[in-house]
């Protein structure tokens, strides 16, 4: 069997892909594919953590979180896209940088 | 199925459709408003019910299944979650009133008024959560319907933007708590926060416990607006419609306090030294920052904002006091911060309403054709400066000398730094509206209709009665800070009881 420090090291690589993400791209939908990378880091994590619990039987509640999570991030990323489709009327462009007319 | 008062919005939420729908059909236009503000009043009525019960039974527990026991998601019910509870529904209220003639020209005000319930719903569920599921359910549907509410004009472009960058951080934020709930499940196997408090109660601290307690403060911090990750909250504050921004700020950002006081005190009691000093710093940082871009700001709507931030900022240092009067007076003020701020952006949104300028230097000397409203905004102002016969000074005063004596002089120092710091953008307002020359565009204002004028009056009466006579409303305060800091009776009466 696998240990579980390989799917926590893999856990704690797709958070900080998905940061990495947030941080620096400037494609709105790209944005949107960041936060779902984050959400799916938090997924695998609790999926490890629940099949190491116990020996013989998978812990439920951490699949009853992670189905609740998988709902949830699809109303997220629903209310996004539909920011973002708005924001391409406005702006013709996709591109955050164009965005910024907000001041500091 | 949940506690009466969650029932009942909950029931509210789903039917304004309905009511709004027939209300389409019959062509009347204030009909959501009117059935939304209902809701928000039965609540209350349930809440008060409720609250007699707390004060009975100390922590009441709803919806306990028969499973496993550290498999459990219940509600719970102590008097900080009541408390909180209260300011959640009382704000709202006035918001929904507020609305009915605020957002009246505006299209889509059913989904206006089932957002504006399903976010009451979610803080609330919140501050009743006895475990991190149940917490996160209810956090996610706070955060959805805010997202919905900040972008809600949607044919401007500045709502989409700060809606945008509000939706991608508060997101990050979420997952960033979920992270840290997927460790904490790593270590104990339980969610439940009196589970998790009697695992970690002798464990000493390693290094996924540091991760753990920084993913936490982070997740939560940013749904607080503490400083290093505070940028969404200037934005969505001033994009948002006024009622929203005094929903939002009043109360929304309190969520991500409670949320820190629930889980920081309770989960996070072996590691009191280090979570004090790093909210101590951040507390800093945060009151700084505040009023230093406050004094900057030209738009009204901004600046108020930026106020928030430093206030944040007051309430995290009491947190990290730690000490029970400090948390007495964290919770006083955040009482005390809901009604002024809610009062402020509610008169904030009756100068926008009547002059369509958020900008100072147009909105100066508007006193001469808006003097009521005038006042009431000089009557909050004056309480956000702590001058002291008003509500701020009480708490502020408790948040101080808790400092002191618990031996926090240099912190205590700084807070009073600040709040003097924070009388200057006060007085600037103060000048601005009263002392200033009307602009041509003040001049064409006219007073603001009677249904904003009565929302608004009601809340400065609030300020100046709670300043007048803060003793009750501080007893109230020091008893949710005991159920919040009775870390062994919380145990006590959820596991072994």
């Amino acid at each position: 069997m696998i240990p579980l420090i390989y799917y926590l090291a893999g856990a704690i690589a797709l958070y900080i892909i998905g940061m990495y993400c947030l941080a620096l791209k400037r494609n709105m939908i790209r944005l949107v594919i960041g936060i779902e990378i984050l959400l799916n880091a938090v997924h695998l994590s609790f999926i490890a953590f629940s099949a190491y619990r116990n020996t013989g039987y998978i812990d439920p509640l951490a699949h009853a979180i992670v189905i609740m999570s998988i709902v949830l991030g699809g109303c997220v990323t629903a209310v996004a896209l539909t920011i973002v489709t708005y924001a391409y009327r406005h702006y013709g462009t996709l591109d955050v940088r164009k965005l910024r007319r907000l001041k500091w | 199925m949940f506690t009466e008062p969650l029932d009942v919005l909950l029931i509210f939420m789903i039917t304004t459709p309905v009511v709004g729908w027939v209300a389409h059909k019959k062509a009347y236009r204030k009909v959501q408003g009117v059935y939304a503000a209902l809701g928000l009043s039965i609540t209350g009525y349930f809440l008060y019910e409720l609250y007699k019960e707390v004060v009975k039974e100390r922590i009441i527990v709803i919806g306990r299944l028969p499973f496993y026991p550290p498999l459990e998601a219940y509600l719970q019910i102590d008097m900080l979650s009541v408390f909180m509870a209260f300011i959640y529904t009382v704000i709202g209220l006035f918001v929904v009133v507020y609305s009915i003639k605020y957002m009246e020209h505006d299209t889509g005000l059913t989904g206006y008024y089932t957002l504006l319930l399903g976010i009451v719903a979610g803080m609330m569920g919140v501050a009743f959560a006895g475990d991190f599921f149940t917490l996160f359910v209810f956090w996610e549907l706070m955060c959805l319907t805010s997202y919905a509410l900040v972008a809600f004009r949607k044919q401007r472009w500045e709502p989409i933007e700060a809606g945008f960058k509000y939706i991608i951080m508060s997101a990050a934020g979420g997952a960033t708590i979920l992270l840290a709930m997927s460790f904490l499940y790593g270590m104990t196997g339980t969610l439940n926060f009196a589970h998790l408090a009697t695992s970690l109660n002798n464990a000493t601290a390693n290094r996924w416990l540091y991760i753990t307690l920084t993913l936490i403060i982070i997740g939560f911090g940013i749904k607080a607006g503490v400083v290093p990750f505070h940028t969404w909250l200037p934005d969505a504050h001033s994009a948002a419609p006024s009622p929203i921004s005094a929903l939002l700020s009043g109360v929304m950002v309190k969520t991500g306090i409670f949320g820190l006081i629930r889980v920081l005190i309770l989960v996070f009691a072996p590691m009191q030294g280090t979570w004090q000093a790093t909210l101590a710093i951040f507390a800093v940082l945060t009151m700084f920052t505040g009023n230093l871009m406050a004094l900057l700001q030209d738009d009204v709507k901004r600046l108020l904002a930026f106020s928030t931030i430093a206030n944040v900022g007051y309430i995290i240092l009491g947190i990290a006091i730690g000490s029970l009067q400090a948390l007495t007076g964290s919770l006083f003020h955040i009482l005390n911060h809901a009604a002024v701020k809610a009062l402020l952006f509610l008169c904030a949104g009756s100068f926008i309403h009547q002059t369509k300028t958020r900008s100072l230097k147009e909105l100066a000397g508007i006193r001469h054709s808006m003097p009521v409203t005038s006042t009431i905004f000089v009557i909050g102002t004056l309480a956000l400066a702590g001058i002291p016969p008003l509500n701020f000074f009480w708490s502020e005063l408790t948040i101080v000398t808790a400092g002191v004596k618990a031996g926090m002089l240099l912190f205590s120092v700084l807070m009073i730094g600040n709040v003097a710091f924070s009388a200057a953008y006060c007085l600037r307002l103060i000048q601005i509206i009263i002392l200033k020359p009307p602009t041509s565009t003040s001049k064409k204002a006219i007073e603001a209709p009677i249904l904003m004028l009565i929302t608004t009056a009601v809340l400065a009466i609030l300020c100046i009665m709670i300043g007048l006579h803060p003793s009750p409303f501080l007893a109230i305060a020091e008893d949710a800070a005991q159920a919040a800091l009775d870390i062994q009776g919380y145990i006590n009466a959820l596991i072994l009881g």
